[in-house]
């Protein structure tokens, strides 16, 4: 019964994702001319060999954490529309609805964004089904990761001009200092400290990730998933619990801009 | 038997306005209870503590067996709340939003299928089931949300003016479900700033003003509180002097007098039959002519007004 509500809930949050269409559509518009266009002018200017499915799978990751984020968005709608006040008032405990719209939140990003690294894996033509799983796993947990987050900032922020702002700034920020788009060793090289930073982020472990569980790295093999894995599943653990405090705290109806 | 639900001083501010006022209220199992005010009064903020939704600044409640404070997720599990707003997105569509409604509140499948339906052709909702929300009109939002409680059945529903925006068949058919909803065992607290659905919905009626709870019993009961079981409403050809206010309120059976409009007076008062005469009398003395002369009966109208010392135009208009 309790695991059923759960379920309702990440249900709730992946069919409103698919009601957004335009969205759904423009964002795969967007997603495949940067491979198509970007990638493919790009990585002729790059130096480091095969970077453009480095480039592919960077940008699968980047538009996961993108996709995962929207539930911000959704939050704000829904304080707008009362709905916020709706499903606080529901037999369901603040634990499972922010357990559950986490869950949704990433699922739906995966779902959305599944087809599009199978696609970009069809074209890189790289799998290696073992690592593979196990990438898709830790995938899963950084977009349920993200996805609470989004949530954390959206509840502490309560404004969803400022949200629309700041989360413009971090995916600038977070993405860039990652190894997203380019290697790590460039990073460091390029400013000590930006690499000590992509070696936290999150973002990074779950390229690194990617690009191990596709084998489709060429530049530097990551020789111990473990780490990674581990700050993937720390991120997600920590938003996960921050999530739900604050959710508790700070939470009542009214107060949204 | 205990009552179902306990308040206790409840109170909640926002900033310096205080929303409710150490509210005190017991509602017992299986009744109606309509809350009753003005806009402003504090009946949302009520209704949204006891649904666990904002939290109370001080005092509490019980809801079943459980505080609204430390049990917040058991009490949820008692009640089912119909907004004054509907709450819903303008992606969604009403069978959607009702029939997830119903599935988190714990409805079977075979269970589900059957009342959203019933209910949603009770409502005259199901033709319009997969529509857009951005394309319905207000009155059909309105039923959309009394749909999820209708459909849910909780042992306690919150229904926050039902019938807003509802048009008159609509009306009738929300007020019959509700009633066989509490025919069927559940408690009903019905929010309403209209006097007459208090009136024939409720067993009891509170009547709540600038977040205080005046006084509570059953509408004939309020009826009969206001000294003076008769009216007279007095319409005169011209404006009753101050004089005549005065001589009025003089005469011994006459409980209270007000002045509706310049030309209109209103007179509570005891032995009706008896002081007719001598009231038309003095106003002949007076030389003010009597255009008509009407004897009513208390309506909640009258109880509302004595109670909040408002009319209920100028109750509507200390909400704005
Ligand atoms: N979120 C809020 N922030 C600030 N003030 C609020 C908030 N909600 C309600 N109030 C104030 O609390 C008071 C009571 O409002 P409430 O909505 O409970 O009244 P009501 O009896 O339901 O009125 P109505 O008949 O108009 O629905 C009002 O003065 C209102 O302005
Ligand atoms: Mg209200």
């Amino acid at each position: 019964m309790e695991a059923n509500k759960l379920l309702f809930v990440v249900e709730r949050d992946v069919r409103l994702f698919f009601q957004y269409k335009f969205l759904i559509i423009m964002r795969a518009i967007w997603f495949v001319s940067q491979i198509a266009l970007f990638g493919i002018i790009a990585s002729r200017l790059v130096a480091v060999p095969d970077y453009f499915p480095y480039y592919v799978s960077g940008l699968s990751v980047m538009s996961l954490y993108s996709a995962a984020i929207f539930i911000g968005f959704d939050i704000y709608e829904e304080a707008e529309h009362g709905v916020f006040e709706y499903l606080l008032s529901l037999p369901v405990s603040r634990r499972q609805l922010v357990l559950g719209r986490s869950i949704g939140g990433g699922l739906r990003a995966f779902i959305y964004v599944g087809p599009l690294i199978a696609v970009s894996l069809y074209v890189i033509g790289a799998v290696n089904p073992l690592n593979f799983l196990l990438a898709l796993f830790s995938l899963f947990l950084f977009a349920f990761g993200v996805s609470g987050f989004s949530i954390t900032v959206a509840v502490m922020i309560k404004s969803s001009d400022r949200f629309d702002i700041l989360m413009g700034v971090l995916d600038a920020l977070i993405v860039r200092l990652s190894t997203a788009m380019y290697p790590l060793a460039y990073v460091t090289q390029a400013n000590p400290l930006y690499g000590w930073i992509a070696n936290f982020n999150p973002v990074t472990f779950a390229s690194d990730l990617f690009r191990w569980g596709t084998g489709i790295e060429a530049i530097i093999t990551l020789n111990n998933p473990l780490l990674p894995l581990l700050g993937v599943m720390l991120f997600f653990g920590v938003f996960m619990f921050l999530g739900t405090m604050i959710y508790d705290r700070r939470i009542e109806g009214g107060g949204w801009q | 038997m205990a009552p179902i639900i306990r308040i206790t001083d409840l109170t909640k501010k926002f900033g310096n306005v205080t929303a409710v006022d150490h509210l005190n209220l017991e509602v017992e199992e299986g009744e109606i209870l309509g809350l009753l005010g003005p806009n402003g009064a504090g009946k949302t903020t009520t209704i949204l503590m006891l649904a666990t939704v904002i939290r109370p600044t001080d005092g509490t409640a019980t809801v079943g067996e459980y505080d609204i404070r430390k049990n917040p997720e058991k009490v949820r599990g008692l009640l089912g709340i119909a907004f004054q707003e509907p709450k819903m997105l303008w992606v969604s569509t009403p069978w959607d939003i009702v029939n997830w409604h119903a599935k988190v509140c714990g409805l079977s499948t075979e269970e589900r299928k059957r009342r959203v339906k019933e209910v949603l052709e009770s409502l005259e909702m199901w033709e319009a089931r997969h529509r857009n929300v951005h394309a319905l009109s207000g009155g059909m939002r309105k039923r959309v949300e009394m749909a999820k409680v209708l459909i849910q059945r909780p042992k306690i529903a919150i229904v926050d003016e039902p019938t807003a925006q509802i048009d008159i068949v609509g009306k009738h058919r929300i007020w019959n479900m509700l009633t066989e909803l509490r025919d069927e065992g559940s408690t009903i607290i019905l929010a309403t700033n209209e006097l007459y659905e208090a009136d024939v919905l409720s067993d009891r009626v509170g009547i709540i003003h600038r977040g205080k709870m005046l006084v509570c019993d059953t509408p004939k009961k309020l009826k009969d509180s206001i000294l003076g079981g008769d009216i007279i409403d007095i319409q005169l050809e011209e404006a009753a002097s101050p004089d005549i206010f005065q001589e009025l309120k003089k005469f011994k059976d006459v409980v209270d007098v007000l002045q509706l409009k310049p030309f209109n007076l209103r007179i509570y008062l005891n032995k009706v039959e008896e002081v007719i005469p001598k009231i038309v009398n003095m106003l002949t003395k007076k030389d003010s002519p009597i255009v008509s002369l009407r004897m009513t009966e208390p309506s909640l109208d009258d109880v509302f007004v004595h109670y909040t010392g408002l009319t209920i135009e100028e109750a509507q208009k200390s909400g704005e």
